[in-house]
């Protein structure tokens, strides 16, 4: 591999592993405030970029919509994803979850419960939108904009990387430096004391999810304008994002986000080196690697504690 | 409390009404019905060329019974194998089951007809497939004994794809992918073969159905300096493909089988489709004069033209409607294969014939063009390399 090639495939990878990042994040939060994968955050995902697919056809970009109106296109996408992927996530809680908390219910039955969830939502999405892949409207002409170390990078590419950065950056503000962000991290350290504390543990985790969902959705959004809307879109990024999480350390926020990135990087690597199909061997054998020196992902456990 | 009485004699209930359908459906294994089925994907990723086929029988069941002629009453049977050779045996199976179903059309995809045919052998089920290409399929040795193929193989379209790039193109270097099923990986080995022997360099590379990015192989392809692309692949893959391809700027020739050869794919991929070549060992219906009629009714009972392997599927249909006319509704499977096997029958799109393996006589293959968001029927391949 040449020097250039060396920069074409990083700063690719740095792309795929921040949307990799973004989803991690939703299960890690999760994770977080109540120690339960939720396999279902894929069809989060999924819903997402089927909400940016709805409010797309709606509002119909046409050819060649001028500089302005793409940009409305855009963050009209980001928000419908947002709002079906956070949606998504709150009922999700507030349906599979909730009931089984109260009831105090072991944690294989969230987990089952999770793969359940999963299950219906994409068999759903299948009935109500069909199974046949779609793309998304084009909103805007898709052209380089910029080129870093002699890598191009395009509009759509550098549209998923800085949304993926900020969104990562809101995040990490919200956790750390406002109240209801004091209040995920009470519950993650210990929710019992936290309630007796004061803090309304059934409000913070319905939020947390509903955070998680928004970033999930949003990430779907990005997915599918990179590639294509489809029922099954969610599990293969899922399980990978899955994996980034408990690289960087499951529950821990900037763990996840550093798990994406690094899965990311390694996958898009594969490519020109072993070839495609060794993209998530090479993935998997990085988690495997990670855990066998640090059990606890890169970065150890708990939103509470590293964030 | 109310609740769970209710639950609980309604479960027996349900339990009963189901039993008794199921026995009322099994029973009636003579009656005035004949029943001729489709196995190929009718939901899941690839439904739209399951869909193409599918219409295609639907639409010659339907002609046959209104001609009325025929002396018995012809049913369609859906047998759903999401185009996944796992789920392809239980499809079967269903059919099997159906003491009225005589023949089947399909399996469409080459993964289902290995995993399916072992079923159909053993109960002596004629399945004749107008799409699935893989070549090994007709190999003896598999005991298929019940598969017809009424299609060129992939032999035949991946020296197709060669040959069109040596010598109508002129490319040097060629990147090959395949898409790791049965079908891709059939393809791109003859293709590769064909190069090869034409002293044109090959990168060849392998890319699962749904890699979540494409961007790193467009990068690959791009870097490689290759002026010719072959994707032996489907078209739910091949379009994100498509689009990573024209963003990283390839500007070489490209091509893809029937397997992405589909309007769905234009639809798909948008711009980043335009100027692929698509091979096919299927005619263009809405084209060729003969198929023009077909075009037609297809048309008004679908309400959208049609797609590929529509007429080649409508064609198998009546070939196998001909056989059973002549044989008898009471025919007996065994039989209906055989006479099927030995059978010359003259369709819109070509003559069908098959060899003592069931492997299809004829060679042709047609390639198509992607113009102006259309897919372009561009002729017969080797009047093209001419």
């Amino acid at each position: 591999m040449s020097l250039q090639e060396f920069w074409d495939y990083l700063v690719l990878g740095l792309m795929l592993g921040s949307l990799y990042a973004v989803i991690a994040i939703g299960y890690t939060l999760v994770y977080g405030v109540l120690q339960l994968i939720n396999f279902a955050h894929s069809e989060v995902f999924m819903v997402g970029a089927y909400g940016s697919l709805i409010v797309l056809t709606l509002v119909d970009p046409g050819a060649n919509p001028s500089m302005l109106a793409s940009i409305g296109f855009v963050a009209l996408a980001m928000a419908g994803s947002a709002l079906f992927g956070g949606v998504t996530a709150y009922g999700l809680e507030k349906v599979a979850y909730r009931p089984l908390r109260r009831r105090g219910a072991p944690r294989l039955i969230f987990l089952i419960t999770a793969i359940g969830a999963s299950f219906f939502l994409y068999n759903l999405a299948g009935k109500l939108f069909g199974r046949d892949p779609s793309t998304l409207p084009e909103m805007y002409k898709n052209e380089n904009v910029f080129t870093i170390f002699g890598a191009g990078v395009n509009i759509t590419q550098l549209l998923q990387f800085a949304t993926a950065v900020v969104m990562m950056i809101a995040l990490d503000l919200l956790v750390n430096r406002t109240k209801l962000g004091k209040g995920i991290r009470a519950v993650a350290q210990d929710a019992e004391v936290a309630s007796l504390m004061g803090v309304d543990i059934d409000k913070v985790i319905s939020r947390t999810f509903i955070i998680g969902g928004v970033l999930g959705g949003v990430a779907g959004f990005l997915f599918a304008n990179l590639n294509q809307v489809s029922y099954t879109m969610g599990f293969i990024p899922g399980i990978t994002a899955f994996a980034a999480a408990v690289v960087g350390g499951i529950g821990n926020i900037r763990g996840a986000m550093l798990g994406g990135v690094l899965i990311g990087i390694v996958e898009t690597m594969t490519v020109p080196l072993l070839g495609d199909e060794w993209r998530s061997v090479s993935a998997m054998v990085v988690l495997i690697l990670v855990l066998m020196f640090r059990p606890m992902g890169i970065l150890g456990e708990r939103v509470g504690r590293a964030a | 409390m109310l609740n769970k009485t209710v639950i609980k004699l309604a479960i027996p209930v349900a339990v009963g009404a189901l039993a008794l359908t199921g026995c009322g459906g099994g029973d009636s294994g003579s009656g005035d019905t004949v029943k001729i089925a489709f196995e190929g994907p009718l939901s899941g990723d690839n439904v739209a060329l399951g869909e193409n086929m599918q219409n295609g029988v639907q639409l010659a069941i339907k002609q046959a019974n209104a001609s009325g002629d025929l002396g018995f009453k012809l049913e369609y049977v859906a047998a759903d194998d999401q185009g996944l050779p796992d789920k392809a045996p239980t499809a079967a199976q269903k059919v099997i089951d159906d003491p009225d179903v005589k023949a089947v059309v399909g399996p469409a995809f080459s993964g289902p007809t290995n995993t399916a045919s072992p079923s159909y052998a053993e109960a002596g089920l004629v399945t004749v497939t107008p799409s699935a290409t893989n070549p090994l399929l007709t190999d003896e040795a598999n005991g298929f004994t019940s598969l017809l193929r009424a299609v060129p193989n992939d032999n035949m379209q991946g020296k197709a794809m060669g040959d069109f790039f040596s010598k109508k193109i002129g490319a040097k270097k060629v990147y090959l992918i395949d898409d790791k099923t049965d079908y891709g990986v059939g393809l791109s080995k003859v293709a590769e073969a064909t190069l090869k022997a034409a002293g044109v360099s090959v990168v060849k590379k392998s890319v699962p159905q749904k890699t979540p990015d494409y961007s790193a192989t467009a990068k690959d392809v791009v870097n490689s300096k290759a002026d010719g692309l072959i994707y032996a692949g489907y078209y739910q893959d091949l379009a994100p493909f498509a689009k990573k391809l024209s963003d990283a700027g390839f500007k070489g020739a490209a091509i893809s089988g029937d397997g992405s050869n589909d309007a769905k794919f234009v639809e798909l991929a948008g711009s980043a489709s335009e100027n692929w070549y698509l091979t096919c060992p299927c005619t263009d219906a809405t084209v060729e004069a003969g198929t023009k009629k077909f075009a037609e009714d297809y048309q008004k009972e679908f309400n959208r033209a049609p797609g590929t392997y529509s007429a080649e599927a409508y064609d198998v249909a009546n070939m196998i409607i001909a056989e059973i006319k002549k044989a008898g509704k009471d025919v007996e499977r065994e039989a209906l294969r055989d006479a099927l096997a030995k059978a010359s029958y003259k369709g819109l799109t070509k003559t069908f014939s098959f060899e003592k393996n069931g492997e299809f006589k004829g060679t042709d293959v047609f390639v198509y063009q992607v113009k102006s968001g259309k897919i372009a029927y561009q002729g017969n391949v080797n009047e093209l390399i001419g």
